[in-house]
């Protein structure tokens, strides 16, 4: 048992697979929302999931660090491994899951503090920080990389809820990024924003593949061509085709994926 | 013509204006709906409106000033030497409208006829027998002057009946007439409609408004008159609660106001923490199922009246408190308390807490739950951190509503803390608030104008300020905070 755990572990590290997902089945009440999901998530690189709204993408991403646990009529069936370890065993802390996989919302949702404190929330509730001084450069460290800095250098002790819709989104990730997690899940981060604040986002997710897994679900085959290097497309629950977003763009296997790309189903 | 009848009448008109308009309308645009400006159904309603609306505004005025008139005109009809001594010109004229108001309930009732109630003698008749017999009682005998005076304002009353009768009916066929020369196809019939509807709106929201200024007035005169026998500094200033039915009385504020306070706050003290807990479990932790449940039984609290809270700490909180708390520990013997009272009233502000607070968590978006979750918060650092900062000041909002109830409550006191007015610490010994005292001056065998009397006035206004003042501050804070999540 301990030999085949240090075997998957090093076998994950060989492929770089991050996150992997055996047989995976999600239930909302009757209605079987997940059927049978096989997927292997690298490391430091960008993943998209696609498909149509209600094939499930948003759905198998909250599995990913289990926020379907706090929507009672939710099941999940099937094996996670995050970093060879099953993330629905019964020793693992779904609080501790998630300060290591960070999640971003399709809605920017900053709370109603300052923004200083937005950030601060995860390091103070995980202690990550040693002293006031050890905070603020946590939080500037994340506000840095969070492409805001510059903005709101000035005005930390404003809400964040202030800030126009880009910025409040571009702060939601600067405070996920804070918790420094190993998995960044963004759900549709783009959909309330406006072109240029996309683009910004667009680049930041490019700019943190170079420290975390990424995982993002988006409606806009364009931002899943530009920002990803490898795409899911899922349909009626089912994970149709995965692979380089290059190939399935381009050479897509099934034809549904192909139907999809090019407009006929969704 | 009777009143009721009246306004049946009226409505008739309207009714058949409704029909007539629509139809003309109907009729104006080729029998084809879609030539209309407005729906069929506006030009109706617009002939019903200009048909009653304006008929009712007529009676209701006239309802009102009619009695005045009629009053004012019989009243200066009786001459001085048939007012008794001692008595006034307005216990005569009362006496006049209730034997006309004999007479005509006799005559409705068909004890008399209309003659015999016209013709009516006092040489030969014993009036006030032959009322009695109607059921309406007399406190003397009925002059000659009192049954002319009678008389003569049941003949007025008549006359000017007939008159009102006439000129309502006539304004609601002009409103008919009007709005069915209007009519056409062109006529905006729904706009109208819409603006008589919005003037209805404002009616109703000026009506509460007005209110409250009509009471802040009536206080407001009565409290006046207060200060002119009682001087200002000693009832606000004074340590002394002691009114004597005799006069001389003291009458300091400042021990009521101390009670109400001290109760007022160990009631908030039970109330807040027990009821915000409450709200959390039930709106964050409990499954729906419980939720369904126990909200609404929560609720019945909230439902029931203050009198029975009274019994229960009369009964049941006092005597255990004092032979299990005050008793033994040496605080003092009685059942009645400030800690009774402020304990059985704060169980009783329980659900204001709890049912405002949980709907004002519910009311914070399940984004930021989410939010706070997905950065690997418990559910309960979520709580503390996110959640009740985010709903504090409607929570704030929903404690000072509490606050303003604890302070006007008055049945759990009188039964629960008894009525002595005292300025001390110690929760085991009675006290009494404000209210109690209002209840008590006012319910006492004194002259309406003494000061004794007068100071109920005084206190209610105080007591008024008092709430309003927290009401205002609860809702600035409301107010000021709330766009913070949305």
């Amino acid at each position: 048992m301990e030999d085949m755990h240090v075997m998957t572990s090093a076998m994950s590290t060989q492929n770089d697979t991050k996150i992997s997902a055996r047989n995976v089945q999600v239930y909302y009440a009757d209605n079987h929302a997940i059927k049978d999901v096989d997927v292997d998530i690298q490391d430091k690189t960008v993943t998209a999931f696609i498909g149509p709204s209600g094939c499930g993408k948003s759905t198998f991403l909250r599995c990913i660090n289990r926020m379907n646990d706090t929507i009672d009529v939710a099941r999940v069936e099937g094996d996670i491994l995050l970093d060879g370890e099953d993330i629905y065993d019964r020793k693992v802390d779904p609080v501790q899951l998630r300060a290591k996989v960070g999640m971003v919302f399709q809605k920017p949702n900053p709370f109603p503090k300052s923004i200083y404190d937005n950030v601060a929330y995860g390091p103070k509730i995980h202690g990550l920080a040693k002293n006031k001084a050890d905070l603020d450069d946590i939080v500037e460290k994340a506000l840095r990389r969070g492409a805001i800095w510059d903005e709101v250098k000035d005005r930390l002790d404003a809400p964040g809820t202030g800030l126009s819709g880009g910025q409040q989104q571009r702060l939601c990730i600067a405070r996920a990024i804070a918790t420094e997690p190993e998995v960044l899940l963004m759900d549709e981060p783009c959909s309330a924003l406006d072109p240029i604040a996309t683009a910004q986002v667009e680049e930041l997710i490019d700019e943190l593949r170079r420290n975390y897994s990424v995982v993002i679900v988006t409606h806009s085959m364009q931002q899943a061509a530009r920002v990803s290097q490898k795409t899911a497309f899922f349909h009626l629950g089912y994970l149709v085709e995965y692979d380089d977003t290059d190939t399935i763009f381009n050479r897509p296997q099934d034809n549904r994926t192909e139907s999809y790309i090019s407009g006929k189903i969704g | 013509m009777s009143t009721l009848t009246l306004i049946l009448v009226v409505l008739a008109i309207g009714v058949v204006g409704f029909v007539v308009v629509r139809q003309r309308a109907m009729s104006s645009a080729d029998g084809d709906a879609r030539n209309l400006h407005s729906l069929p159904f506006y030009y109706g309603s617009n002939a019903l409106i200009f048909a009653c609306v304006p008929a009712f505004l007529l009676m209701i005025l006239w309802l009102i000033l009619q009695p005045i008139l009629i009053n004012n005109a019989v009243s200066s009809s009786i001459p001085d030497s048939a007012i008794a001594e001692g008595g006034s010109r307005g216990l005569v004229m009362s006496d006049v409208r209730r034997v006309a108001d004999g007479l005509n309930t006799a005559v409705q009732e068909g004890q008399m006829t209309e003659e015999m109630a016209r013709d009516m003698r006092v040489d030969f008749t014993n009036v006030r027998d032959r009322l009695g017999e109607v059921g309406v009682a007399l406190g003397s005998n009925v002059t000659e002057t009192t049954l002319n005076a009678a008389q003569r304002y049941r003949s007025l009353d008549a006359r000017y009946g007939l008159f009102m009768a006439l000129a309502v009916l006539a304004l609601a066929a002009c409103g008919v007439t009007l709005a069915y020369t209007q009519t056409d196809r062109d006529f905006r019939a729904r706009n109208t409609v819409e603006a008589t509807v919005r003037v209805l709106l404002i009616f109703a929201s000026t009506i509460a408004i007005l209110t409250t200024v009509g009471i802040i007035f009536s206080l407001l005169f009565e409290t006046i008159n207060f200060f002119r026998q009682y001087s200002w500094t000693d009832f606000f200033f004074s340590t002394n609660w002691s009114p004597n039915f005799r006069g001389n009385s003291d009458l300091g504020i400042l021990p009521l106001l101390w009670g109400t306070l001290y109760i007022s706050f160990i009631a908030l003290l039970v109330a807040v923490p027990i009821g915000l807990f409450a709200a959390i479990y039930l709106s964050e932790y409990a499954g729906p199922k419980l939720r369904s449940v126990a909200k609404p039984a929560i609720e019945i609290l909230a439902g029931i009246p203050t009198i029975v809270y009274g019994l229960f700490a009369l009964v049941t909180v006092g005597p255990f408190l004092r032979d299990y708390f005050a008793e033994p520990t040496g605080f003092g013997g009685s059942a009645s308390s400030v800690m009774t009272a402020g304990l059985v009233m704060g169980i009783m502000l329980i659900p204001f807490v709890s049912s405002l607070s949980d709907d004002i968590i519910n009311a914070v978006p399940q984004s930021l739950r989410d939010g706070s979750l997905g950065l690997g918060a418990t559910q309960s650092e979520t709580i503390r951190q996110v959640i009740l900062p985010a709903a504090l000041p409607g929570i704030v909002g929903a404690v000072l509503l509490a606050a303003s109830r604890a302070i006007g409550e008055t049945m759990i006191v009188v039964l629960g803390a008894g009525a002595a007015a005292r300025l001390s610490l110690n929760p085991f010994e009675a006290m009494t608030t404000v209210t109690v005292k209002i209840v008590s001056q006012l319910t006492g065998d004194t002259d309406f104008s003494s000061p004794e009397t007068l100071v109920a006035f005084a206190l209610g206004l105080t007591l008024f300020v008092m709430t309003l003042g927290l009401n205002v501050f609860a809702l600035f804070i409301v107010r000021k905070y709330r766009e913070q999540y949305e």
